[in-house]
């Protein structure tokens, strides 16, 4: 591919990402192929390089080290001269001065800022202060202090159950684990079945073997407490009055963007960061792709997310082309609905990865 | 994995407790029954901002060098540290401050420098300190407690040192360093490893004899002690200060006296004078003061009388480079002085051989009643090694004296007589009978002055040859061969604290099947001439790697052998890299 950005010998154009998923990694490799002599930084608060968090379910059936699911090798960064900031918490970004500033106190500066930092877990309000007695499922970490604390044949309550919950329950219930899912309005995110439609897909969940208990009717859970003697690890509450136990309880209620700290940066944020189809925000050297931002929808007329591995490593490609000078739009080309597949299992194109 | 061999690396600025804290590890894991080998590096300056190092590596088996990857890098510093992440091996740990205090110009964080294969562990350690001891001061003390519960290392043994370390200060200052030790410890125990560093849980190996962890100059004291040193004078230089420091501690303990002279000049020409009265004496000093001590060195071999000067060699020439290390002391202490100045020059390898010196150069200094130097350098003093004394004693006969008859009446005693060793039975003042003249002038047997050349050329031979002796001294390690036996492609000739770099490079050549022996060479003057030639014979190739810049031992070797070697000498004021004489080894190896 033809360089589109010619860099001066004295200053290299400084390109920062903030976020170390799908799309800070595609925007990375594109921004190097567009830009030989351009300065990456990617700044990341996990400690370990671009990972496929899409594997972890595997880490119940075999015990892999970190280094099996890495994206890339160690060498792959240092070949392309991307320099990454690990354990590096981002707490605000100067977009006046154009700097990233650092929980440790160090401004990273740049010329063009790529936000793809993702999402965090959603936990409902009346859960937050149990949150040490939940088990949460991000990391490569996490899903090993889950596999640590199940039982053999031990029992996992899923409290709402979206989409990566469900890709998780389906390894679950191949190594003989008892899944026990607590339903909400937003089991199935990022989908939103109702009605009729959204029974089907439950009856098929139970088909599947997951216990469905209605959490709805229960008036949702609660509270979570640690079982009683002879009895599984955590107990969970509901408002009705009733409860279930399990050996580890599990939230699953979707993603909200990570934006927290692009608040007084100066860009528009609605739910995400608010970007056009070439994916810039309303600050012109900054950009966002990922779950973290809301895309404009001709459409739909309205800002919306896009989820999935391909729409996400879509969105870096796209943002990388147009950082570099470029004049790409984002389309989606995933079809986004739920479906029942061949073995009358329900699937998603949230769960496709390339 | 049955076996361990990591090295930590502490970095800091001069007042951080780097040292400190390397010295509390070191003793923690020498407790739990590791191998340890340790060097410390630090600034010039007496206060200030300058880096300071503890490098430690902690293994199962026993090793010979410092490795020049760490596996781990602690960083209290990281304007000091951050020149060192590379030095860091991939998969291996950066622990650095997570939350410094003020303003942090771009780049100066470690965050920014650590490689992608390596592993970075920001840790709040000021945050740790000040929330457990109300101050930052004992960051060191939690940076401790990281690796402990990283490594998964029991905090007792830790727990312990640090209590002793700082019973003197008083109970609340050892109960807040303590709960510094304690924050780091459950940090550490708590982080999710992600690197490869791992210890294996060591049983403590049932040892023959007194297990220590001490320095190469807490070695020399130690040897100094066992030897029965009665008398010591030493004016303070890096890096030989410690001696004198340690001594003036032990020294008086049992009785027996220690003077801080106003100089090199006095050090030396005192002890010469407290060996002439029959006291057992030394000095101790680096390059600069050896010069100055010169002149006097003459006396001592002209006058026939014992002493021993311990010389930590550093960066020269002048006041050069006094915290770096170096080897380019050897010709001052084989040559420097006026005249034919025959003297012994013995080098210890390691820190153990330090011990063994210091004791054996007494004994060598009175059997042959001369000086003896006994030749350290800066790493090899710095260094820490567990090392195993014998529970059976001092390896050292304390009564090496020649005997001294008992004189007739009207009978003159001849303090320089002729004798087939060359050696002389030696009065002391106060010796009934055993009246003589000490002089710094040629003189015959009743050591009265004479210039003739019969009587200089005679008493030139005697002082000369009764030192040859030595090559067979008693229970003393001239000269060691280890490796292949028999012929081999390569041959490393190694002195001094080069040798263990060596011995390591060769290990490593045989695991890449390449045959290679090494020979360490510790009696230096005389030169054990048969036995070096012998494994020169046995070599294609004959590698000498010294740190100094004009090949000082290889021009000694090729002086007295007129035989051709090889030289790798450099001057990095740092040990030899053990991968420097792989590299020689393998280019030897590959000559036809």
């Amino acid at each position: 591919m033809t360089a589109q950005v010619s860099s001066s010998v004295s200053s290299p154009h400084r390109y920062v990402i903030i976020g170390n998923g799908v799309a800070g990694n595609q925007a990375a490799e594109r921004l190097r192929e567009r830009d030989p002599e351009g300065q990456i930084t990617i700044i990341t608060n996990s400690r370990m390089l671009f990972y496929n968090r899409y594997l972890l379910p595997q880490l119940f059936h075999e015990h892999k080290d970190w280094r099996a699911l890495l994206a890339y090798p160690a060498e792959y960064y240092e070949r392309q001269r991307i320099r990454v900031l690990r354990d590096c918490w981002v707490t605000s970004v100067d977009s006046r001065k154009r700097q990233v500033m650092l929980a440790h106190n160090e401004a990273i500066s740049y010329d063009t800022l790529l936000v793809a930092t993702g999402g965090r877990p959603y936990l409902p309000e009346e859960l937050v202060e149990c949150r040490h007695l939940i088990h949460p499922f991000g990391t490569y970490e996490h899903a090993l202090a889950v596999r640590k604390a199940l039982p053999e044949n031990g029992s996992v309550v899923m409290l709402g159950g979206d989409m990566i919950g469900l890709d998780l329950a389906r390894t679950l219930l191949a190594l003989h684990y008892r899944v026990i899912l607590v339903t909400h309005e937003n089991t199935f995110w990022p989908h939103q079945p109702v009605g009729e439609e959204r029974n089907q897909f439950l009856a098929i969940l139970q088909k599947m073997g997951i216990e469905v208990v209605d959490g709805e009717a229960q008036g949702g859970a609660i509270a979570i407490e640690k079982g009683a003697s002879g009895l599984p690890e955590r107990r969970v509450r509901f408002r009705q009055g009733g409860d279930i136990y399990g050996d580890v309880v599990m939230s699953f209620y979707g993603l909200l963007p990570l934006v927290e700290f692009m608040m007084g940066s100066g860009t528009d944020i609605e739910r995400g960061l608010l970007v056009g189809t070439n994916l810039r925000t309303s600050d012109p050297h900054i950009y966002a792709a990922g779950d973290v931002c809301q895309i404009w929808s001709e459409k739909d007329n309205v800002y919306r997310f896009y989820y999935g591995h391909r729409n996400v490593r879509a969105m870096g490609a796209v943002a990388a082309l147009n950082m570099t000078g470029g004049n790409e739009h984002f389309s989606t080309t995933q079809d986004e609905a739920l479906f029942q597949n061949e073995q009358g299992y329900i699937d998603s194109p949230f769960w496709a990865y390339d | 994995m049955n076996s361990t061999d990591i090295q930590i690396a502490l970095c800091g600025s001069a007042g951080d407790g780097t040292i400190a804290a390397g010295d509390i590890l070191r003793n923690a894991v020498a407790a739990m029954g590791y191998r340890v080998i340790c060097f410390d590096v630090y600034p010039p300056e007496i206060r200030g901002f300058g880096k300071c190092i503890s490098r430690v590596r902690i293994t199962t088996e026993q090793t010979y060098a410092l490795k020049r990857q760490s596996d781990l890098l602690v960083s209290l510093d990281d304007s000091h540290a951050i020149p060192h992440a590379g030095e860091v091996r991939t998969d291996g740990a950066i622990v650095y401050e997570s939350k410094p205090v003020g303003h942090c110009p771009e780049g100066s964080h470690m965050s920014g420098h650590i490689l992608p294969g390596q592993i970075p562990y920001g840790i709040p350690l000021r945050e740790l300190a000040e929330k457990t001891t109300g101050g930052s001061r004992s960051r060191n003390l939690v940076v401790l407690g990281v690796i402990a519960g990283m490594l998964g290392f029991s905090p007792a043994p830790f727990q312990k040192i640090i209590e002793k370390k700082f019973a003197k200060q008083g109970s609340s200052v050892v109960s807040r360093n303590l709960a510094g030790f304690q924050a780091g410890y459950d940090a550490g125990v708590n982080t999710f490893k992600l690197d490869n560093v791992y210890c294996v849980p060591q049983e403590k190996a049932a040892s023959a004899g007194q297990v220590l962890m001490l320095s190469g100059n807490a070695a020399v004291v130690q040897g100094c002690m066992d030897a029965e040193l009665n008398t010591f004078f030493g004016y303070p230089i890096t890096p030989a200060t410690t001696i004198m420091e340690r001594l003036a501690t032990s020294l008086p303990k049992r009785g027996r006296r220690l003077l801080q002279t106003e100089d090199e000049i006095s050090a030396i020409a005192a002890t010469i004078g407290a060996g002439y009265t029959g006291a057992r004496a030394a000095t101790a000093t680096s390059g600069p003061g050896l010069a100055l001590m010169a002149e006097m060195l003459g006396l001592a071999t002209m006058a026939e009388i014992p002493c021993v000067i311990f010389v930590s060699q550093r960066g020269g020439p002048s006041t050069g480079m006094p915290t770096k290390t170096e080897q380019s002391d050897l010709n001052a202490a084989l040559y420097g002085s006026p005249g034919d100045c025959q003297r012994i020059v013995i080098a210890p390898t390691n820190v153990e051989g330090c011990y063994r010196c210091a004791g054996k150069a007494f004994e060598m200094a009175e059997k042959y009643q001369t000086p003896v130097i006994v030749l350290l350098d800066l790493y090899l003093s710095n260094r820490y090694e567990t090392v195993t004394l014998a529970e059976s004693g001092p390896p050292f006969n304390l009564n090496a004296n020649k005997p001294l008859r008992r004189m007739e009446a009207g009978e003159l005693y001849h303090r320089y007589a002729h004798s087939e060793d060359g050696v002389s039975p030696r009065a002391v003042p106060g010796d009934m009978g055993c009246m003589h003249v000490v002089t710094g002038l040629e003189h015959n047997t009743l050591g009265r002055p004479n210039d003739s050349d019969e009587v200089h050329t005679a008493m030139s031979r005697k002082r000369h040859d009764k030192l040859l002796a030595a090559l067979q001294h008693p229970d003393f390690t001239v000269t060691k061969r280890i490796g292949h036996s028999g012929r081999v492609k390569v041959g490393i000739l190694a002195w001094g604290s080069t040798f263990g770099e060596s011995l390591e490079a060769m290990f490593m050549a045989h695991a890449q099947g390449i045959s290679c022996a090494a020979m360490k060479v510790v009696m230096l003057s005389p030169f054990p001439t048969e036995a070096v030639s012998a494994f020169m014979d046995d070599c294609d190739h004959v590698l000498v790697p010294e740190v100094n810049y004009e090949g000082q031992f290889a021009h000694l070797v090729q002086g007295i052998l007129a035989r051709p070697v090889v030289r790798l000498s450099r001057v990095p004021g740092s040990p030899m890299p053990v991968e420097l004489i792989l590299g020689e080894i393998r280019r030897l190896a590959a000559m036809v």
